[in-house]
């Protein structure tokens, strides 16, 4: 059986993954994607955590369904705004928005 | 019984800022009439003050934030009482000296009776918090007296006065919390404050640090920059409650706080407090000296007028400081009639530039009275015998000569260069030809100079009869270096320092004797 | 399972007064979907009646005798309540001011209320919650709310822009949060309740773990941002100048007092096997958000960055309550959110009017209003000024309270950066007041000369007047009648089981330390 570990640093280097494309990003789907990632690093840690130290109760995994379901949330969300921001500025680079210092 | 000091003002301010439609004349009046029974109930504080007691009289105690140990309580001393007295006179002096055109009359009058209001109650608190409170209540009322109403610069010399009062209150705050909290008491009451058995090193620090934050109110030397700008750009009015009333809150929190609270740091500092006091009266004599404009050199005068204060304060011995108490007075009405003439002077002249003005003192078409009270007032502040400035200076160094001889010397110089710069004033500004070109001035009114007259009235009679002042600050005065002084040699013998820094014993003796036979002395002197 | 067994244990009636703003949200939306454009007259005093409402059922949860509802996953304990409230207040205020703002933008009244109710709602619970799914699905539905309403005027690209910068940095940093939360159920080996975790925490290990440090860092990272402390800050100048103006007035109280509550109790039950760290990082992070707030407020030229950063300060000098951790500490926090929640409300309220006025939120178009608006000037006045620490207003007293406690624990670094920095902030909003106040006739500004005159029967502006006097009124007595505030404050904070454990416990630690010392600089003689 593979140890946990292995499913830990997974998930830490997906979620390094997400914060490098984050900071390097330019298109904001990108971004979104990104953010994305970073939440699915979150779900592979509790789904490992829920597997091996609590099988019973599976918290962890309920834990991963709400975070699901709010990343769609927020995901809708986000895309929503997006497409708005289209909808103004033709656009969807980030270096473009330049209304407000950022 | 003093509570309506506080209450009459900032009801009347409240009521000046809330009634729209009041006419100029109408809130002229209404300020007047307010601060005219302010001065009233002050007159009736002396009738009822007794002279025996030299603690607290007529306290008044109401809980306000018991979390914070913050509570309403006042008290009234000798030293309390001739302040609020000050405070009293000099408002409704600069409310009558106020223009009738002014812009903006109700704010304008309604922040004026406000910082009396601040004022008063910061000379009675009998708690630190509260005397914090009520001096930071002032700064912002005042910040738009000078912004609004004055004249060149004077948001940039607003703003230099906020800054500076405001560190200084942050500074005192500091002081006072640590004061409190490291003697682990939850309660701010002064009394409980001066009862604290801190170490030496402790105390010291504490006081340096308030020290500091009076400093810049008073202000001493390096903290004076804000002096110069401030009193310059600010109109008469506020000028003369800037210079003779704010001042001495600086001065009063000195004495009060850090005498009161750290005597024994204060036998300490006290022999570099009176160089530093000499320091600051040589200062600002020499640099009135270099001023080219008479209000300027009024405002540096005052720099060195308060350094007397300060070395009557560290001399330590109750001579001295019956004389500081009172120079504080002094200087407050001195101040408030040069001030108030200085500004009667432009407005007429239309200038203030010592290399224009010339020979007002002609009979005809100069300002004939508006000198002669100006020539009073500058033999006031130069402390010319008959007048209330020599009485209260001459107690100063009488009593801290025995003390600290060098700073006193040098101080009594600075006063022979303060008549220095006013006999360069009086001689270009009332002597000399009057040019003809220029010499068509408005007349001066009878109500324009009023508050000059009293003014004038009370030096010169202050003067002569310098007991009618010295007997109320007197008690409170000698109680405070009497509660010190054991407690000091107490101390410093306890600890047995090697080199004992002061050397406590003689001048108290020496005082004890001394005062009577100096009144007796300034009584006899006219 | 017995059913009577459950009920209790679920104890539903903790979460009354979220129930009945729920049931007042879903009656705004419904009847806005049936009355259509004419419900705008009636709904938003709909929902002001459901907060009072609300307020009303959170003052008889003060003091329950079992807090602990759902099984452990809600707690309305007394602190719960204080914060609650808070932000129930917050948002009450913030509907009166925002009725005429959003009717003027021609944008739909009831669903601007609706996503504000929604994001009191998560405020509230997760000023309650105990349990690291509830904080996580609370503090989501602040945040996503958040963003909706920030971008809420559809049509304008600043608020577009400001919101999806919102979205992106919130979305991140909830992400960060979230990772910190999955290490701690690892760490305790699969607990989510807070109580349990610190216990698992303290059975496995006597000194701090590294995986708790990483932990601790990652969830204050989340926390960080949600109280918009330096450098988790930069987000809120720019959402705060492109977001609509009620909409910030929220933001700046309602989610940033939520923000306090959930860094007290997570902080507090679940790190104190690393008190010492998260110590530290606040203090860098007050002291940083203390200086950095002032001293870049002094440069701004827009009214809303320049409280955006003030905010920013504001929310340094509460740290310093949090940091010292005594009751007095804890109790001047929540005064200090109390106070702060009427001037910043009061200070957006003016600059809302300003702005429904003239169109503009440039310091400079501020200058010689009081020509035109003495009222307004007045107002905005006092809040500034409360917000400087000038007695005898509300925030003075905040201020001494906070300064007063941080001394009396001995943080005398914090208190002097504290004190420094509020001199600091005394002169740009003096700036402000100076603009309206100082400024001759003559130099007026052209949206000030063009000033229409005071209509306050047009549609929506007496509420917005009611929600200015309520504030000016709290902002200037609350100072000087403080009593019964001080007393709520105290309170709150002895009536809870957890910080009354903490600041035991903090005690006896502080006093075994002193002990030590003592024996140490006694054991060489």
């Amino acid at each position: 059986m593979i140890q946990l570990e292995y499913f830990l640093l997974l998930a830490a280097a997906l979620f390094c993954i997400g914060i490098y494309g984050l900071v390097t990003s330019r298109n904001v789907i990108r971004v979104l994607m990104s953010i994305e990632l970073m939440l699915n690093a979150v779900n592979l840690n509790l789904m490992a955590f829920s597997n091996y130290l609590d099988p019973a109760s599976a918290t962890g995994q309920v834990f991963t369904v709400f975070v699901i379901t709010i990343a769609a949330a927020e995901a809708s969300v986000g895309l929503a705004i997006v497409l708005s921001i289209y909808r103004n500025r033709d656009t969807v680079d980030m270096e473009q928005f330049n209304l407000l210092k950022w | 019984m003093l509570t309506p000091l506080l209450l009459i003002p900032a009801v009347g301010a409240i009521a000046l800022a809330c009634w729209s439609g009041c006419s100029a004349q109408r809130a002229r009046s209404l300020a007047l009439a307010t601060a005219g029974t302010t001065l009233l109930w002050t007159v009736w504080l002396f009738t009822q003050f007794d002279l025996t007691d030299p603690g607290f009289q007529m306290r008044e105690f109401l809980p306000w934030i018991p979390q914070l140990g913050l509570n309403y309580d006042l008290g009234l001393d000798g030293l309390s009482l001739l302040m609020v007295a000050l405070n009293s006179l000099l408002t409704w002096i600069a409310l009558w000296s106020s223009p009738t055109t002014l812009d903006r009359p109700r704010l304008f009058y309604s922040l004026m009776l406000l910082v009396s209001a601040g004022v008063a109650g910061a000379f009675l608190a009998q708690n630190l918090l509260l005397f914090f409170l009520l001096y930071e209540v002032e700064l912002v009322p005042l910040y738009l007296l000078v912004a609004i109403w004055g004249g060149e610069k004077k948001t940039y010399a607003a703003t230099k006065f906020l800054l500076y009062t405001a560190l200084s209150g942050a500074l005192m705050l500091a002081g006072f919390l640590a004061t409190v909290l490291l003697t682990d008491g939850l309660d701010f009451r002064y009394m409980t404050a001066m009862g604290q058995t801190l170490p030496l090193v402790a105390q010291t620090i504490l006081l340096g640090c308030l020290v500091v934050a009076f400093g810049i109110k008073i202000p001493l030397v390096p903290f004076h920059t804000w002096l110069p700008d401030t009193y310059v750009a600010a109109s008469t009015p506020v000028a003369m409650i800037l210079g003779g009333v704010l001042a001495k809150l600086g001065t009063y929190g000195l004495f009060r706080f850090g005498l009161g609270m750290f005597p024994d740091a204060w036998a300490l500092l006290a022999p570099y407090l009176a160089v530093w006091a000499a320091g600051g009266v040589l200062y600002g004599a020499v640099t009135a000296i270099a001023q080219k404009d008479i209000k300027r050199m009024v405002a540096y005068s005052s720099i060195g007028h308060m350094g007397y204060v300060l070395l009557g304060g560290a001399a330590l011995t109750d001579l001295a400081l019956t004389g500081a108490v009172t120079q504080m007075v002094s200087h407050g009405l001195i101040l408030a009639i040069l001030f108030h003439l200085v500004g009667l002077v432009e407005a007429k002249v239309g200038t203030r530039e010592l290399d224009v003005l010339n020979g007002l003192m002609n009979p005809i078409r100069g300002l004939p009275m508006t000198s002669a009270l100006l020539v009073l007032g500058g033999m006031a502040s130069a402390g010319i015998p008959g007048l209330m400035g020599f009485v209260t200076e001459f107690l100063v160094f009488q009593g801290s000569y025995a003390t600290y001889p060098i700073p006193t010397l040098l101080a009594v110089t600075g006063t022979g260069l303060t008549a220095v710069y006013f006999i360069i004033l009086l001689n270009r500004t009332c002597f000399g030809r009057l040019d003809n070109a220029i010499a068509y001035f408005p007349k001066v009114s009878f109500t324009e100079q009023f508050p000059a007259l009293i003014l004038a009235t009370l030096i010169l009679f202050l003067g002569i009869q310098p007991n009618w002042l010295v007997k109320w600050g007197e008690p409170t005065a000698s109680s405070m270096v009497a509660l010190l002084l054991p407690r000091s040699v107490e101390v410093i013998a306890g600890d047995r320092a090697p080199t004992s820094p002061v050397a406590l014993e003689t001048p108290a003796d020496l005082s004890h004797k001394a005062l009577p036979i100096a009144v007796a002395g300034l009584k006899s002197l006219p | 399972m017995d059913f009577s067994a459950l009920a209790a244990q679920l104890n539903a009636g903790a979460i009354l007064p979220e129930g009945i703003v729920i049931i007042t949200l879903i009656t705004v939306l419904v009847g806005d979907l049936i009355g259509g454009r004419a419900s705008s007259r009636w709904t938003p005093y709909l929902a002001i009646a459901g907060l009072f409402a609300a307020i009303v059922a959170l003052v008889y949860q003060w003091d329950t005798a079992n807090p602990i509802a759902f099984l452990g996953g809600f707690n309305s304990d007394a602190l719960s309540v204080v914060f609650r409230g808070i932000i129930v207040l917050s948002a009450m205020i913030t509907v009166p001011m925002s009725i005429r703002y959003v009717e003027q933008s021609g944008t739909s009244l009831a669903e601007f209320i609706v996503i504000l109710m929604t994001a009191t709602l998560g405020g509230m619970v997760l000023s309650g919650a105990d349990e690291l799914v509830t904080i996580f699905v609370a503090l989501e539905t602040l945040s996503i709310s958040s963003y909706l309403l920030t971008g809420y005027m559809k049509r304008d690209p600043r608020s577009n822009e400001a919101a999806l910068k919102y979205l992106l940095i919130g979305a991140a940093s909830s992400a960060i949060f979230l990772y910190g939360v999955s290490l701690l159920y690892g760490l305790s080996g699969g607990q989510t309740r807070l109580s349990a975790i610190a216990a698992q925490l303290a059975a496995d290990s006597s000194d701090a773990p590294i995986g708790l440090v990483v932990a601790l860092v990652f969830v204050i990272a989340g926390i960080a941002f949600k109280i918009a402390a330096v450098p988790f800050h930069q987000w809120t100048p720019d959402v705060y100048e492109g977001s609509p103006t009620p909409v910030v007035a929220f933001l700046s109280v309602g989610s940033k007092a939520a923000g306090f509550a959930l860094a007290i109790r997570l902080l507090v039950s679940v790190f104190p096997l690393v008190s010492e760290q998260w110590h530290f990082v606040f203090t860098a992070l007050a002291i940083l958000s203390m200086v950095l707030g002032n001293v870049v407020a002094l440069a701004q030229t827009s009214m809303k960055r320049l409280l955006a950063y003030s905010s920013i300060a504001q929310a340094g000098f509460v740290m310093i309550g949090l940091i010292v951790g005594t009751e007095a500490g804890y109790a001047s926090m929540v005064f200090y959110l109390l106070v702060y929640l009427f001037m910043n409300l009061g200070g957006f309220t003016c600059v809302i009017l300003f702005s429904l006025r003239t169109g503009t939120d440039q310091i400079s178009e501020y200058s010689g209003l009081y020509q035109k608006d003495p009222l307004l000037t007045l107002g905005l006045s006092i809040c500034l000024l409360s917000l400087g620490g000038i007695p005898p207003l509300a925030g003075f007293f905040g201020k001494l309270y906070i300064f007063w406690a941080g001394w009396q624990a001995g943080a005398y670094g914090l208190v002097l950066v504290g004190l420094i920095t509020s001199v600091i902030s005394i002169y740009y909003y003096i700036r402000v007041i100076k603009m309206m106040v100082v400024k001759e006739p003559q130099e007026m500004s052209d949206s000030v000369k063009n000033y229409p005159p005071m209509r306050w029967n047009l549609p929506g502006m007496r509420p917005l007047q009611v929600s200015l006097v309520v504030a000016l009124v709290a902002t200037s007595l609350a100072g000087i009648l403080s009593n019964p505030l001080f007393t709520l404050a105290n309170d709150s904070i002895t009536h809870t089981p957890l910080l009354k454990a903490a600041i035991a416990e903090q005690a006896a630690a502080m006093v075994s330390h002193t002990e030590t010392v003592e024996t140490i600089a006694i054991a060489p003689q």
